[in-house]
């Protein structure tokens, strides 16, 4: 049986510690940071309004029915899951103060006691498997594919849940550190139904709740006065979310105090923002995997060699450098360096325009080929592609550009109506998540556009959901990462990095590489 | 009047019918699928299967039109794919940031596009004259973009006197709610006035050519009275259909400067609303804007009547 109950303050090693590490792993520079900061050891101090712009407005407050990125932001301060990640993205205790796992199928949480939804109710066992039965039979659920290998809950005493599995699911604990293991009230969901979506009040158990979204205008959350943890925050009064679409609009109300905190800073704004003392830059590594999908099922990419042909035609470096601004690394597979199963043994594909022309020639294709690539038409999209064409074109091939919008190029890419098309995965805690729905063998529509089908691949990834053990995971996500850069169902280009800014006077942000912005322990100076 | 009203409504409805199938007919055969866009990450095929047969977005396209007509002759918009909530909401509380933007465009267009339009037409071919041609032709030349991220460089972010971007409604908070307006409306309103100071200009001058122009300046009338009393309002029409024309644009069209200004706007609502592929939503925004460019062609058509009495009676 094997027992884990890690530390219950995860928070040993400082925020300086970590980006010296992520620093070093991808040798960037990680972080710039305001001398005033720096200096700044001062008590966290509680009041004040954060104001935090995002680049849109969020879907729903409904976590289960949630498919945008941008919703996590603002559950992960007025939702708790029942286990969260610490910066190394290690599983710490969160709703569920301990877990066990006796067997490959069962997995049992020990709830944590005293802990009340924002309307009062308890939180207990009997919430939790509501909560798990509302994500596998809601019929707009968009949770059942993370749940799927959970086959029943049950309500072992008031605080213990045990979940039977249909198959050993080691990726599972990770996935329940977001919106599949976050816990709603029950009392909630049936009084409000469908208007849940728009009005979250009293639904959650986090720091911070729920007040009022107008939409298109703010979202705007406050304290929870009653939190369960005494430790630290929450010490803000309110929060305020606001869309503001314009990157550039969005960073000159940074800059003239207009709001205090920003989601994303855009590669070609770093340098500027870095030069600015009125502004903090944050670089948070993150699970991303940027990379193109290559079409097995259609020449020219039906033919490994002339698959290899561009992989070894393409010069990441240059790409990272001089499209991403080195706010990034460059990838040697799907697993971002952030992930404790990053084998930094494993070197990305370098640039060999020698051997592009053996495989070339191995290919049937001496003379070089032409094929189109599908991409999105946003600019630093746009400038990847023409760098990509100008060095495959050194090498010999041919490559047309062909610019679409998301909407397009998903149902390109679900049709499988490409040769090469830009996939930007925004990752997932577990390596799971970035790998084995794009690799495994699957009928019909998938994620994996590539219709890679190697049956070595498919006894890797199945393997890795069974073994439990991290070494034992890490050895056979190493071996996957290194038959994937020999098959190839994609080419791999960047892990990107996405640095946040705030105003000096912000204080205590931890980033987590799930790029949420937790604000428990953020206070204003 | 009221039969030119009532003829000018009649011949709405074939207009409106060719804008809703043209614009389902488009947005059904531009690649890409609602419930792909909302369920990007997901895997789930059944998922997706049934909640496009919910939505009835496995049905032929007649059908689907049809059921969407007959939904629209009740009165119902239907509901957007993206949030579920009833399409007419979803405009509504877009059309009041649209239309003060729009109004504020214009008054600001007006106040300069007069005395400029008349300064110049008085003053043919002298220094005000050209200066009204060179800011006239700056003007439409300007990309909206531009001038509106330069307005933010000098006034948001240099002298610090208005905000940045965002909305405050002038109904609720005034003074804010007009600051909030400030910028975006001197960015629409700039472009306008350019194109009605040249109109303007140029129908002044031709009014100045007529003949009751020489009676008028024969029975001794100052030439601010010839002006103002007999050739403005000669030279009104053409100013007014294209400030009629424009009304429509500033409401539908003016996606960037929302975009820029963190607006929420009708423009920026129907270009989301096609990125997601939210064909309930596209729809109900282009009928009602459609709807919006014929009210405000009516109203031209009313105004050409008062200005001008042998329309009325035609």
């Amino acid at each position: 049986m094997a027992t884990m109950r890690p530390a219950r303050d995860a928070r040993t090693v400082s925020r300086r510690d970590f980006l010296l590490m992520c620093a070093v792993a991808s040798g960037v520079p990680a972080m710039s940071l305001d001398p005033r900061q720096a200096a700044g050891g001062d008590v966290p101090r509680k009041g004040g309004t954060l104001r935090v712009g995002f680049y849109i407005e969020a879907a729903t407050m409904d976590p289960h029915f949630s498919g945008s990125k941008i919703d996590r932001q603002v559950y992960h301060n007025i939702y708790e899951p029942l286990v969260t990640l610490d910066v190394k993205l290690g599983i710490k205790p969160g709703l569920a103060e301990a877990w066990q796992q006796p067997d490959a199928r069962t997995l049992i949480f020990k709830l944590r006691r005293g802990v009340k939804f924002h309307d009062g109710t308890d939180f207990n066992a009997e919430a939790a498997r509501f909560n798990f039965n509302r994500m596998k039979t809601e019929p707009k659920s968009v949770r059942k594919g993370e749940v799927a290998s959970i086959d029943t809950v049950d309500v072992v005493d008031a605080y213990t849940i045990k979940l039977n599995l249909k198959r050993p699911d080691a990726a599972l604990l990770a996935t329940l550190t977001d919106r599949a293991g976050m816990m709603v009230s029950p009392k909630a969901v049936q009084e409000r139904g469908s208007e849940l979506e728009r009005n979250a009040r009293g639904a959650g158990t986090g720091p911070f709740e729920f007040v009022e979204w107008v939409k298109d205008a703010h979202l705007l959350i406050k304290r929870n006065e009653s939190y369960w943890n005494k430790q630290g925050g929450p010490y803000l009064d309110r929060i305020r979310y606001r869309p503001i679409p314009d990157d550039t609009v969005k960073l000159q109300s940074l800059q003239t105090g207009e709001i205090d905190v920003m989601d994303y800073v855009q590669p070609r704004d770093v340098a500027a923002v870095r030069a600015d003392r009125s502004v903090v830059v944050i670089d948070v590594p993150s699970l991303a995997d940027f990379a193109y999908q290559l079409n097995h099922t259609r020449p020219p990419f039906a033919t490994r060699a002339l698959r290899q042909a561009v992989a070894y035609a393409l010069d990441l470096d240059q790409i990272v450098k001089g499209v991403w601004l080195n706010v990034g690394v460059p990838a040697n597979g799907p697993i971002p360096p952030t992930s404790w199963a990053y084998d930094k043994t494993i070197p990305p594909i370098k640039r060999d325009l020698a051997k592009v022309k053996a495989k070339l020639a191995e290919g049937g294709q001496a003379n070089g080929f032409t094929f189109t690539m599908t991409t999105n038409n946003i600019p630093i999209n746009v400038q990847e592609a023409e760098v990509i064409q100008a060095q495959l074109r050194e090498a010999g091939i041919t490559m047309k550009i062909k610019l679409v919008d998301s909407a397009t190029l998903l149902a390109d890419g679900n049709g499988r109506n490409f040769e090469m098309i830009s996939y930007q995965w925004s990752g997932r805690p577990d390596p799971d998540g970035n790998t084995y729905q794009f690799y495994k063998t699957t009928q019909g529509t998938s994620l994996n556009w590539s219709g890679i089908s190697n049956p070595q691949i498919d006894a890797l990834l199945d393997r890795s959901r069974e073994v439990s053990s991290q070494g034992e995971r890490k050895k056979l996500f190493s071996d996957l990462t290194k038959i994937l850069q020999d098959e190839l169902p994609m080419v791999f280009i960047v892990h990107p990095i996405e640095p946040k800014a705030f105003s000096p006077k912000v204080q205590g942000y931890e980033p987590i590489p799930d790029g949420m912005m937790r604000f428990k322990d953020v206070w204003l100076q | 009047m009221g039969r030119l009203v009532l003829r000018r409504l009649g011949a709405t409805v074939p207009v409106l019918l060719l804008v809703t199938a043209g614009v389902f007919l488009l947005l059904h055969l531009t690649p890409g699928d609602p419930i792909d866009v909302m369920m990007a990450e997901s895997v789930d095929a059944t998922v997706k299967e049934n909640l496009r047969h919910e939505l009835g977005l496995d049905r032929p396209l007649h059908v689907q039109y049809a059921a969407w007509m007959g939904r629209l002759l009740r009165g119902d918009l239907g509901r957007s794919i993206r949030n579920g909530e009833p399409v007419i909401e979803n405009v509504s509380r877009r059309l009041r940031p649209s239309l003060e933007l729009a109004l504020c465009a214009m008054a600001i267009s007006l106040v300069i596009a007069f005395p400029l339009g008349i300064a110049s037409a008085m003053r043919r071919n002298t220094t005000i004259d050209r200066a009204g041609a060179t800011f006239a032709l700056c003007g439409i030349c300007m990309p909206n973009f531009l001038l509106a991220l330069l307005l933010i460089f000098l006034f948001g972010v240099t002298l610090r006197w208005l905000p940045i971007s965002g909305y405050t409604d002038p109904l609720e908070e005034p003074w804010n709610g007009l600051r909030s307006l400030a910028l975006p409306a001197v960015t629409l309103g700039l472009a306008l006035a350019a194109v009605v100071t040249r109109t303007l200009r140029s129908s002044l001058l031709e009014a100045l050519a007529e003949d009751y122009v020489r009676t008028a300046r024969a029975k001794g009338l100052s030439e601010w009275q010839v002006i103002w009393s007999h050739v403005l309002k000669n030279a009104l029409i053409p100013v007014v259909t294209v400030l009629g024309l424009q009304l429509g644009t500033l409401i539908g069209g003016a996606v960037i400067t929302e975009y820029v200004f963190a607006l929420p706007g009708v423009g920026r609502l129907v270009v989301d609303a096609v990125f997601a592929r939210d064909y309930p939503l596209v729809q109900g925004v282009v009928l009602l804007i459609a709807v919006g460019f014929i009210l405000s062609n009516l109203i031209v058509d009313v105004l050409y009547g008062w200005i001008d009495p042998r329309i009325r009676s035609r």
